[in-house]
This record gives C-alpha cells, structure tokens and sequence, in this order.
C-alpha cells in the first residue's frame, strides 16, 4: 500500500513540479495545493499509464486526498 | 474626452528585454536579425528572424504553470510585469473590476500547438495535452494574464493581422476615454519563431529570402527591398485616465490622444496600391486628438518592404502632408529586429515614446538608397529631434489599416 501512495505521490510531483512535502495525505488537492479540472485530466491519464489500469475523469476528482486515490488505484488494481 | 496616459512600459524583443536595454539597442542601430536556431530551418525559403533566446531568465513564473502556456503567454506576462513595474502599480491594491487587458496578436500560440498536433498522430488522444485547448488560441496571453494578476474588467484580443495590437491599444483607448476602467494594460505578443508558423509566414511570399546576409536582409524602402524579417516578443504599457495618473503621481511617458481605423476593402493580401484607406485612416486619427497636420514632427512607419505595401504608404503620407512630407523625421526602427507581427504596432508605439522621451529618432536599419522620394528618413543612424506630437502606422494583409496620435507627457 505505501508503494502505491509513494508512486500516486511521484506522479503528481512529477506533473505539477512541486515538492514532495507539499502534498499532504488527508487534504484535497483542490484546497491543499490548488489543482484545476485541467490539471486533474493530466493526472488520471498519467496514473491509468503508471499503475497499467483504466481510470476516467469520473474516477479521480481534484476534490479527493491523496488517501482517496490510493483507495481508488487500490481497488482497480486487485480486480485486474 | 480625457486625454488617456501611457504611465508603464514592458518590452520583450530581439532588441532587449525591458525598456532600458532596448531602447539602448534600438538608437544605436544594432541589428539583432539572425539565422534561426531554434530549430532546424534550413530548408525554408526564409530562415532568418529576430529570435530571443533567453526568455526564462526574466521571467519568475514556475515550471507549473509554463508547462501550460505557449511562448506568446509567457512573453506577454513578463512584458505586463515589467509595465506594471514601470508604472508603479502594485495590483493587488487596484480594484479588480476595473481594470482592463487589451492584447493584439496575429497567429496564436503555434509552438504548443503544433508540438500537441503531431503527439495526437503519433500517439493518439492520450498524446495531447489537456493544455492543448487553452495554450494555443489568440485569447490565451489575456486569460493567462487576467488569471496571473487577478485582473476582471472587460477585456479584449484583437486579432487583425500585423495591426492587431495598434488596434488594441486604440480600443483599450476607447474604453477608458468612457470611464469604464481605471486602468488597461494595453499592446501585443507574437511568437512566429516555430516551424509551422514559419512556414505560413513563408508561404505567404512576403518574407526577405536574403538568409546570406541576415542584418541587411529587412531594408525598408530601399531600392534593394525583398520582404521583410519576422521577430517575436511582446510590447505592453499600462494606460491610464490623465487625471488618475495625475492624481497619483505617475511618471507619464506620453498620451494616446486619437485613432484611426480603415479597411481597403481591395484584395486578400495587398493592399490597395494608392493608399487612399490609409490616407482616410490618418485623418480620421489626427481628427480624433484635435491635432493640425503641421503640427505633426515624427511618423512611426510601418515599412513592410515589399513594394504595393511602401509605395502606398509613402504615397499616403504625402498625400496627408504635401510638400511637409520631406521635412518631417520619419523611421522604421523595427527593421533592426525583425516585424513582430501582431505584435509590431505596439512596439512601434513604445518606440515613438522612448524617442519623445530621449529627443533622438531611432534610426532605419538597411535604407541605403531610398526607392521612394518625398520623406525625410531617418537612416543609419540616430537624429536629435523634439517630438511633441506623432504618428504610428500599422498595417495589416488585406489592407487593415491603423493610425494612432501620440502626444508628449508633461514632466
């Protein structure tokens, strides 16, 4: 499970150029470092490509914790 | 109407970034057009251009946000900054509802494009940017702009060929003139330096093929003419209300005082070869600020070096002027970095204040032999002058045709 929220985490720092401590676990990213809907497209092709899975704009929102997405990816990738 | 004050100016050209450095570059003469380098534009009728190379030294936007935008945005972000620097205007103090962008490009954001255009071939819809849909299109240095300051006023992008951003400044102008706005930053940004705007700026058949000898290759109403130079960058300035600027103690460089606009209404790409438009837009401009003719003592010219376009510009001005014609200073200054397209009114217009604000006419570069008689060029190098009153000329394909009067400030 940590290698899975390190890898979400490596994405999202990786696309938005920040540093690694600014995202915070429990806290939306809308409110916590401001990512757009546009930002939030980028990201859920980036993570469907990382993790190997099918995710869409549905699945993902930019008003979820990186907690949330781990729960997401998680589930995806148990039923693959 | 209240006369409307240029209190800012934010300049990124070939020639310089900021209005020290360029203007310094500019009187002196030196020609900044070069062999592109960017890319690999050998094979192109026309590979010389006013390119800049250093652009991310100026600029403290993060990687974050550039990775969203195409050159043009981030030229017209750092010229905003470096006006609104210039000005003294600290944004964040400023009403946001009241204050205005009015920008001018001719082309759009074509290096993001074109780069998301050939991943889309390549690797399918994933390929593309979500990016792709607001980086490119002639509105995005405004969006960008208006997001980066917080700014919320009615706003505009005028997109009229390489008179697009003289015509901004005249509509942004208009608006304050009517007191809806406390303030516009006002001008233009070109980025034509990738390889699919090149090509269409080749395929229209008016650039300089003379790649041997870049800095002799934009010669404006020389004998030996054979197209002009593209350039890229950005020229922006804050205008405000004279009595805002006034009441806040602004340093005001100069006032735009009146504009004109027509169309030839001839042909798709050249214009009408008597200039007559041109000659109704001029009036139609000194009409506008209450200016006589003979008051007039500098003229911005447009200067595409291409013969329709030269000859119908001379033979407006003196149509305008008569036998004045030979005596006022007239220059093309822009013949040392390249026609920055939509973009090159705006530095016409900066240009033309510096030069009030120094008593020296910039010089035209490459005019050895004059092709046309009956204008006193000022060529080769810088002439001490007053100026207290001037005009701009700015055209664009198909005969747009646009005028503005710029009057000294008071010190």
């Amino acid at each position: 499970m940590a290698d899975t929220k390190t890898k979400i985490k490596g994405v999202f720092v990786e696309l938005l150029k920040i540093k690694p401590e600014e995202l915070k676990d429990d806290l939306n990213l809308s409110d916590s470092i401001g990512v757009d809907s546009t930002e939030m497209v980028e990201a859920v092709i980036a993570l469907g490509k990382a993790f190997s899975i099918n995710l869409n704009a549905k699945d993902i929102t930019k008003f979820m914790t990186i907690n949330d997405i781990e729960k997401v990816i998680s589930s995806k990738i148990s039923v693959k | 109407m209240e006369k409307i004050a240029i209190t800012g100016i934010g300049v990124v050209a070939p020639s310089g970034i900021g209005r020290r450095q360029f203007w310094a570059n500019v009187k002196a003469g030196r020609s900044f057009v070069k062999e592109i380098t960017r890319f690999d534009a050998s094979k192109y009728p026309s590979h010389i251009a006013g390119q800049i190379d250093d652009l991310e030294k100026y600029s403290n936007i993060s990687e974050r946000l550039l990775k969203k935008m195409d050159a043009f945005s981030h030229m017209a972000l750092i010229a905003s900054e470096l006006a609104l620097t210039d000005a003294g205007i600290d944004i964040k103090k400023e009403d946001p509802n009241l204050v205005g962008i009015f920008l001018g490009n001719a082309i759009g954001g074509w290096l993001y494009a074109e780069t998301e255009l050939r991943d889309l071939y390549i690797e399918g819809r994933e390929g593309v940017s979500p990016y792709m849909a607001s980086a490119w299109f002639p509105a995005a240095p405004q969006g960008q702009v208006s997001i980066y300051y917080g700014i919320k006023g009615f706003s505009k992008t005028v997109v009229a060929d390489r008179a697009s951003s003289l015509q901004a400044i005249g509509y942004a102008r208009k608006t304050l003139s009517k007191n809806k706005l406390n303030m516009i930053l006002a001008g233009g940004m070109e980025a034509p330096v990738t390889p699919y705007a090149l090509l269409c700026c080749n395929t229209y058949g008016g650039l300089s093929e003379d790649n041997a000898h870049p800095q002799a290759a934009y010669r404006p109403f020389d004998r030996k003419r054979n197209g002009f130079v593209i350039g890229e960058g950005a020229g922006i300035m804050v205008l405000e209300p004279q009595q805002r600027a006034k009441a806040r103690g602004a340093n005001i460089w100069a006032y735009v005082t009146g504009y004109g606009t027509t169309c030839d209404g001839k042909d798709r790409i050249n214009p009408d070869a008597s200039g007559k438009e041109l000659v109704r837009a001029i009036e139609i401009a000194l009409s506008d600020a209450k200016v006589n003719k003979e008051q007039i003592d500098y003229i911005s010219l447009d200067g595409v070096a291409l013969t329709d376009w030269d000859k119908s510009e001379i033979s407006a001005i003196k149509s305008v002027f008569g036998k004045r014609a030979e005596k006022i200073p007239a220059s093309c200054p822009k013949s040392a970095f390249g026609n920055l397209l939509g973009a090159s009114g705006a530095l016409d217009l900066i240009i033309t204040v510096l030069s009030m604000e120094h008593n020296l006419v910039a010089p035209t570069l490459n005019l050895d032999d004059p092709d046309l008689d009956g204008l006193n060029y000022v060529r080769g190098q810088a002439m001490e002058h007053t100026i207290n009153k001037a005009l701009v000329i700015s055209r664009g394909r198909g005969g747009i045709n646009s005028v503005s009067v710029i009057e000294k400030g008071e010190k």
